[in-house]
């Protein structure tokens, strides 16, 4: 029991960056129809911007915002340079699958040619340690899950509540409707991408803020639990992407806890499997099963 | 030629006929049936550790000297290590399609298989008494190589003969496959499942054949090259290694088995060997990484500008009317209303 | 409800809804054989539902479908079609990187080779029957006036020919019932005029089908019974002069 409660605090932050990540992923393949498998790359990248302020001397915070930055324009400008000519070009499904891989390849293989083949940290201060109920966290840690919590709100507004989430929506709903009413123009698809990109970064940064050391591997690692998060939550489904982290980070960190570290991973995966086994579209999306749709 | 030559040359052939086979069980899943395996390697990863499982014979415990640990274990004579890595990857490829190939999307169904690849070496490295971890097997005996006195150089000619024999009886198997009007059945399951299920045609069950075939051959090329560099480790088959026999599949000529020998001489021979040429420059690892980003360019490439390959999947034609118009005067039945 | 002595296909009390829409709520027909059958309705009548519920593409929340006599609902639908319900799309559903004959060749039934045991026998074995499914092809393409399109990518033939490759691949599965969802959609009139004859052709050499269809000129031309749905429900079936005295039909067309 004693070690239940603290790993439920490690779950928290996991679920956390889960949530930032996992809605990125999700959104960006909601409204663009495009499974993105460099995301993960992208996250690394971010991270080696924010190390690279951080190495600077310049605060983390900062290096937040550069990556989070970075993320958003790498992502559109991505987009605009190979993702959409492909789609336009006539590329199937499986064809832009194995596009966004070889993107992924060559951000991955361009961090190491950069970087070299080592361990990173970014340099922060020492932070403090707060105790929260029978849970550990540091001020770091705690400034994650704020961060967190923080964009989920933000995501929920923009959703709801202006003109642009409504346009996201709409074409997330039915891409060819929202085509043809001229709401998915190319301006609605650029800010989606900047939005989702902004949260891949943002995830990029906050994923290496709380672990010791990463690599160029460690974002799209991370894949395994984004996808099982995405696809428990319904793809293309931020509000179940949020819920999918909370399940899916604190079940890891129990996992670890009561197991072994090793078993993280295997959770999600586990995760994943059952809910293909069971309810391939997720929690709350119909959208998995749905035949060929053009971007 | 020189012994040195010959060395560099029969490696040279035995790691295509590895390829190639490879690529021909790839094909039969992606090509003519059109199942997004991204995690293809892993079943040639399940051959290589079967084969050497079997062939190391039991884990030496410490004490006695033995440095790796993994489960299983005996000492197979060949072939028979080589048959039982393209049963285990069928078994396998059995297992993951159970819950992989559902009527998902093609792209959701590729990001499920990478995460299942992600997984796979994550399980391997970690579980130190599965497959000895990050480490990897070592030592595995080659093939016949106690039982017949060669010379360094004549065993390396004699694996080549062995791998080409392979090479000839796996491309049995997927020539029978796709001339048959079974491959037909696959494309048609490939172009159009909905339409292929409206004609009678069993599409979950037509996929998980062709998916276990092509995890059988993957077994097979997997046994085939431990056998030959005698060590494996989660470093031999990270995902990227999927990436590039797909890389060679779509160059080469998607759907054509021989388009796609052609893509395996091409990528994972040519085009990474020929960097094997080049001074060393840089830090180590960059001419690595320079070659991935290079593979991703080549497929951008070839995608955009010829994504049906060298050699694309031939169009069938059938013999012309002309010579059963004989056949039909002969039966006197069938004639029109 | 009596069953004809002709029943082919009973479809009775049929539900099915997609999330709070019932599209069909309660829908019991019979398709007689030997005949072309109607289908018609206004717009979200549930005609394409209840079409694809017979055809086994979807399960129905509720209801049975008998096909002479046994019960098919629960069934797939490549099991559907192996008793030898055969039904066409409304959007051409071509195989696009198979040549013409080769979707032809697909749809042929119970053809050897078609396993691996049975693929791995050689050529030597499938081979005659693939040649005299070859033939068979041959003559319908013949009788449709498609033999030069023979070797041509089913991707690369234009609307027309997509319908026709359509129907075509459908008598090529020699159907016992084919069910057609409106056949002659996005095609022009002079080659509807053609595909008509086909069907009423078909039909004369014994093809029974039910048939989708929105222009009821056509209806009146080809069909006999029809059925007439609307808002999920079967609301008159008959000749076409019964349906057509129907109030209650023309309260639909007027209103849906």
């Amino acid at each position: 029991m004693n070690t239940l409660v603290p790993a439920i605090g490690f779950g928290i932050v996991t679920a956390s960056i889960l949530a930032v990540a996992g809605v990125g992923f999700t959104l960006q393949f909601g409204v663009t129809n495009i499974l993105n498998l460099a995301y993960g790359d992208i996250m690394t990248a971010a991270a080696f911007i924010a190390y690279l302020v951080t190495s600077a001397g310049i605060s983390v915070w900062l290096a937040l915002v550069a990556g989070a930055a970075f993320g958003a324009v790498f992502s559109v400008l991505l987009n605009r340079a190979i993702y959409t000519p492909f789609v336009r070009h006539g590329t199937r499904l499986f064809g832009m699958i194995i596009v966004t891989i070889a993107v992924s390849l060559i951000v991955q293989n361009g961090l190491l040619a950069i970087f070299g083949a080592n361990f990173f940290s970014l340099q922060m201060a020492r932070p403090s340690s707060v105790h929260v109920g029978g849970m550990v966290f540091t001020s770091v840690q705690l400034a994650i899950i704020a961060i967190a919590i923080a964009v989920m709100l933000l995501v929920h507004l923009l959703l709801r509540y202006t003109k642009l989430g409504k346009a996201m929506r709409a074409t997330a709903t039915d891409p060819e409707l929202a085509r043809n009413c001229g709401i998915a123009t190319d301006r609605v698809i650029d800010l989606a991408w900047a939005i989702s990109g902004t949260l891949c970064g943002l995830a990029g940064v906050i994923l290496v803020m709380n672990v010791t050391a990463f690599t160029d591997t460690t974002g799209s690692q991370f894949l395994i639990p984004i996808v099982a998060v995405a696809v428990l939550g319904g793809i293309g489904q931020p509000y179940g992407a949020m819920l999918g982290a909370v399940v899916i980070g604190i079940a890891s960190e129990l996992a670890a806890a009561v197991i072994s570290p090793d078993y993280k991973d295997v959770v999600a995966f586990v995760i994943l499997v059952i809910v293909l086994l069971a309810r391939p579209q997720g929690i709350l999306s119909e959208i998995a099963t749905r035949k060929e749709v053009a971007a | 030629m020189s012994v040195a030559w010959q060395f560099y040359i029969s490696t040279v052939l035995i790691y295509l006929g590895v390829d190639v086979i490879a690529c021909w069980g790839l094909n039969l899943q992606f090509g003519v049936a059109g199942l997004v395996n991204f995690a293809y390697i892993v079943f040639q990863a399940a051959g290589a550790y079967t084969a050497a499982v079997l062939t190391l014979g039991p884990a030496k415990p410490a004490k006695l000297g033995g440095f790796q640990t993994y489960v299983g274990g005996a000492s197979w004579p060949f072939p028979l290590p080589i048959l039982a890595a393209g049963l285990v990857g069928g078994l396998l490829a059995a297992v993951v399609g159970g819950f992989a190939i559902r009527r998902l999307r093609s792209d959701y169904e590729a990001m499920v298989m990478l995460v299942v690849s992600l997984i796979a070496t994550s399980v391997a490295t970690n579980q130190v008494g599965l497959v000895n971890g990050p480490n990897g097997l070592a030592l595995v005996p080659k093939p016949l190589e106690t039982m017949l006195s060669l010379s360094p150089v004549g065993y390396q000619w004699m694996f080549v003969a062995i791998t080409a024999a392979a090479c000839v009886c796996v491309y049995w198997l997927v020539h029978i496959v796709t001339s048959s009007p079974l491959g037909r059945t696959l494309r048609a399951v490939r172009d159009n499942e909905q339409a292929a299920a409206a004609l009678g045609k069993n599409v979950t069950g037509l996929r998980m054949l062709a998916f276990v075939l092509g995890g059988v051959i993957a077994g097979v090329s997997g046994a085939i090259l431990v056998e030959f560099i005698s060590a494996w480790s989660p470093g031999s088959w990270l995902y990227p290694e999927t990436f590039v026999y797909f890389t060679a599949v779509i160059v080469g000529g998607s759907g054509n088995n021989f388009g796609v020998m052609v893509g395996a001489l091409l990528v994972p021979v040519a085009f990474l060997e020929a960097t094997r040429f080049l001074p060393q420059f840089g830090p180590p690892g960059l001419i690595d990484a320079l070659q991935w980003i290079l593979v991703g360019v080549l497929a951008l490439v070839f995608l955009w500008f010829w994504p049906r390959g060298v050699i694309p999947e031939r169009r069938r034609r059938f013999p012309s009317a002309a010579r059963s118009d004989q056949k039909r005067s002969l039966i006197p039945t069938r004639t029109g209303r | 409800m009596s069953q004809p002595a002709d029943a082919m296909l009973v479809a009775r009390d049929l539900h099915r809804q997609f999330g709070g829409v019932r599209a069909v709520n309660g829908a019991s027909f019979t398709v007689p054989s030997g005949r072309i059958t109607g289908l018609i309705g206004p717009n979200g009548a549930g005609k394409t539902t209840a079409l694809n519920i017979i055809a086994g593409a979807l399960r129905p929340d509720a209801g049975t479908v008998y096909y002479q006599g046994r019960s098919i609902t629960a069934l797939p639908s490549y099991k559907v079609a192996r008793h030898g319900i055969i039904r066409t799309f409304q959007v051409s559903s071509e195989f696009a990187a198979l040549t013409v004959l080769e979707n032809l060749l697909v749809a042929a039934p119970e053809q050897r080779g078609e396993t691996l045991r049975q693929a791995a026998l050689g050529k030597r074995y499938w081979r005659p029957q693939e040649q005299a499914d070859v033939e068979r092809a041959r003559l319908l393409l013949a009788r449709f006036e498609m033999s030069a399109k023979e070797n041509e990518y089913a991707g690369n033939l234009s609307g027309g020919q997509k319908r026709l490759l359509e129907l075509m691949r459908g008598l090529m599965a020699n159907p016992a019932l084919l069910l057609l969802d409106e056949p002659m959609a996005g095609v022009s009139p002079s080659l509807a005029r053609r595909i008509e004859q086909h069907l009423l052709d078909l039909c004369s050499e014994g093809l029974s089908m039910l048939m989708i269809e929105h222009e009821l000129a056509v209806v009146e031309r080809l069909c006999d019974p029809v059925i007439v749905m609307a808002q999920g429900r079967v609301i008159s079936q008959g000749t076409m002069a019964d349906v057509r005295a129907d109030q209650e039909v023309l309260n639909a067309y007027l209103i849906g």
